[in-house]
């Protein structure tokens, strides 16, 4: 039985050049694009209002935007290779709290994730080092994980900050405990780059999708493969749990957006709204009252938010 | 092989040397600079076999770039130290190979190991000096290391021409470009191509055009099959080039070769044009033939066809707006109205993403990226949004690809018909 979406709204020309990246909070949406700003939007009314612009947070453009569970933390890496940590004020503004740089070298920590309480930060260099920083204690970094040298092109962390997983150009995936700060996994990897890892929302799967076109999951507890779903045609750039850890999120290369059930390991929602790459989907947190929503992003700009359509 | 710098500044001239031609081996970096030039020609694993070896910069060549801008800059740095520390002298010991007198810039026959077969002189230049030919000597050699650590900072490539217009007044005549040029590279123990500068200019060109020289000779490059060189502006009196709709720089010189071979420049949709060349970077040469061809024919659209990869946006970027170390000359060179024709991310990503010839970009790759989007001309609001565009799709999918991701032949025929009829 497949799942039916109605798009709500569209934020049209959201920036003025491709979206990289989305984040969202229980109430707002987080833009990043390749211009200097980050945008902020309000998710509680209808029309997604623009509410914050953070003005020059990346002259060179902003590749990832990441926030905490509890909505009060977000990270934000550029490429000129600055993360900045960004927390929200009494005002209920974002403002820039500090800098991370890894070493003097500028541009080396490329994908960024952030624990459920936004203490910890795990972040990827171009050289495969998988790093973890204490945002609470001075910004330090706390964890080094070596592995076999390749491009970190995606990492996730999980909820309880427990477990950091990477996704790697030459298609490995790796899971480390952060308590015991040793790698736990090195997964059976998927040979083509691996653009996208998510922990599932209980931490028990982990899901890594990309170039190979198949979303691979896997049991976290034991390191091994469970499913793969397939059915995409083109990359896979973003992959995303639901709240209740039933449906996984999945935007490609070629703009199209999946939804799968992890029960019936089945694509049950394609939308195809776009020909133009979607750099980055998310699904909205689960709101009281309200049905399912994700948001869809990328190249042609603009921001588009789905609701399932509910039967009555 | 020794060029015997330091004699006065280092006591002992002998510890000043080793094996390996390194004029300051205490120094760590240049012992580094070597060895990891070494390591990374020998463990290129990923580093896919270019087809076109005339390009200016694989993984190996940067490396012996770096090397050589090291041994540049040390030559500066102990300048500068004996002028600061006043009353020292300095002598700077330039080799140059014997039998060379009579057959000079023509390197590649040379062993280049300098394995002492053959007879070497010495020839030593002091600073500071009372002679005013000892002196006009020593700035001749410095301006030559100077605009040699230019070219090769910037990757442009440079002919001996080209350095000998830059200060005519200075080098008096091309032969003395020439030979210090030649000695500099020998005593620094590479070929002269390390330097980054080359005997003449090796641009290409075809089309549907001819010239007439100032000696009044005509050249018709229309019945030339397989190109020419590429004519100096300066011997160039008019051009000749009714039929021509369109003109298309191209970086690599086997694209080139395919296009002549089918006689694209006569055969294409959208008419008669013009396929030029220049190797890699251009050299003075062609950007001024460009230039000229703009200057005078403002209306034919001028295109660029460059490998997907930072490098070929710097190529592009150079004939656009010239390159940064000549910026005083750009006026006479720069050839604004350049359009980008390919190779750009949606030419092989949205019809395939698996598209044969995707290569991963290089640690350097990212680099250059970066570094080229800190420049102004890729600001957000700058001119060129479409290249910072296309350089952050470059970082985001970590993907870059060569022009033959196009096809070869007859499809890449097509491919160029379609771009030049839609438009870019």
């Amino acid at each position: 039985m497949s799942k039916q979406y109605l798009t709500t709204h569209t934020v049209d020309d959201a920036h003025i050049t491709d979206i990289f990246s989305i984040a969202t909070t229980p109430t707002q949406l987080l833009s990043a694009s390749g211009g200097s700003s980050i945008k902020v939007h309000s998710t509680s009314s209808p029309d997604i209002p623009l509410e914050q612009t953070l003005c020059g947070a990346h002259t060179l453009g902003c590749h990832h935007i990441v926030t905490a569970r509890n909505g009060r933390m977000a990270a934000s890496a550029g490429f000129g290779g600055e993360v900045k940590i960004w927390s929200i004020s009494e005002e209920h503004q974002w403002v820039e709290e500090g800098k991370i740089m890894d070493g003097n070298k500028a541009g080396e920590i490329w994908a960024i994730a952030l624990s459920e309480d936004g203490q910890f930060l795990a972040s990827t260099t171009y050289d495969g080092r998988i790093n973890v920083w204490d945002l609470l204690d001075g910004r330090k970094k706390i964890r080094e994980y070596e592995t076999k040298g390749s491009f970190g092109m995606s990492i996730d962390m999980s909820r309880d900050g427990r477990f950091t997983a990477s996704g790697h150009e030459n298609g490995g995936v790796y899971i480390f405990n952060n308590d015991t700060g040793r790698m736990l996994y090195s997964l059976p990897g998927l040979v083509k780059p691996v653009r996208s890892v998510a922990f599932s929302p209980a931490g028990t799967r982990l899901a890594a999708a990309g170039d190979a076109r198949v979303i691979a999951l896997y049991d976290v507890q034991h390191g091994e493969q469970v499913a793969n779903l397939t059915g995409h045609s083109a990359w896979i750039l973003s992959v995303d749990w639901s709240d209740t850890g039933e449906y996984l999120l999945s935007g490609s290369y070629d703009g199209k957006v999946k939804v799968w059930s992890i029960d019936r390991r089945a694509c049950v929602a394609t939308h195809s709204e776009t020909d133009k790459t979607l750099w980055s989907i998310k699904w909205l947190p689960k709101n009281p009252g309200k049905s399912e929503a994700f948001a869809a992003a990328g190249a042609n700009r603009s921001i588009s938010l789905y609701r399932e359509a509910t039967g009555g | 092989m020794d060029i015997d710098l330091l004699s006065d500044v280092v006591s002992e001239s002998e510890m000043a040397l080793d094996d390996h031609g390194n004029m300051l081996p205490n120094l760590p970096q240049s012992r580094l600079t070597h060895e990891q030039a070494y390591q990374a020609v020998d463990s290129s694993p990923d580093s896919f076999p270019r087809s076109d070896s005339t390009r200016p910069f694989n993984i190996g060549r940067q490396n012996q770039a770096g090397a050589v801008i090291t041994k540049i800059e040390d030559i500066f740095e102990s300048i500068t130290e004996c002028m600061l520390e006043g009353k020292k002298e300095l002598t700077i010991k330039l080799k140059s190979r014997s039998g060379h007198n009579n057959k000079y810039g023509d390197f590649d026959d040379d062993d280049a190991d300098g394995s002492g077969v053959k007879r070497l002189s010495t020839r030593a230049i002091t600073f500071p000096t009372k002679s005013p030919q000892e002196a006009w000597r020593f700035t001749a050699l410095l301006r030559i290391l100077e605009l040699s650590h230019e070219a090769l900072v910037t990757g442009v490539v440079t002919t001996k021409r080209d350095i000998y217009y830059r200060d005519p007044e200075l080098f008096v005549k091309q032969t003395v470009v020439d030979r210090y040029v030649d000695d500099i590279a020998f005593t620094l123990g590479f070929e002269r191509d390390a330097l980054n500068v080359v005997a003449a200019a090796k641009s290409l060109v075809a089309g549907a055009f001819s010239i007439i020289r100032t000696d009044q000779s005509i050249m018709d490059y229309s019945i030339e099959n397989d190109g020419a060189l590429i004519p100096n502006t300066k011997e160039i009196r008019d051009l000749n080039l009714p039929d021509v709709r369109w003109i298309i720089v191209i970086e690599k010189e086997a694209t080139f070769r395919t296009l002549v071979t089918n006689q694209y420049w006569q055969d294409s949709l959208v008419g008669k044009g013009i396929i030029i060349t220049a190797k890699g970077y251009p050299d003075v040469q062609t950007r001024q033939f460009l230039h000229l061809l703009w200057t005078r024919f403002p209306r034919i659209p001028i295109y660029a066809l460059v490998d997907f990869d930072p490098d070929g946006l710097g190529i592009m970027s150079t004939y656009k707006h010239g390159s940064m170390a000549l910026a005083h000359e750009s006026i006479n060179l720069a050839v604004p109205s350049i359009q980008w024709l390919g190779v750009r991310s949606s030419d092989f990503l949205t019809d395939g993403p698996d598209a044969q010839g995707l290569l991963k970009l290089t640690a350097r790759d990212r680099r250059i990226s970066r570094k080229m989007l800190e420049k102004e001309m890729f600001g957000e609001e700058a001119q060129e949004t479409d290249w910072r565009r296309e350089l952050q799709v470059m970082l985001m999918t970590n993907v870059k690809a060569e022009i033959q991701i196009l096809g070869n032949g007859e499809s890449l025929g097509t491919w160029l018909d379609g771009k030049l009829l839609n438009g870019t």
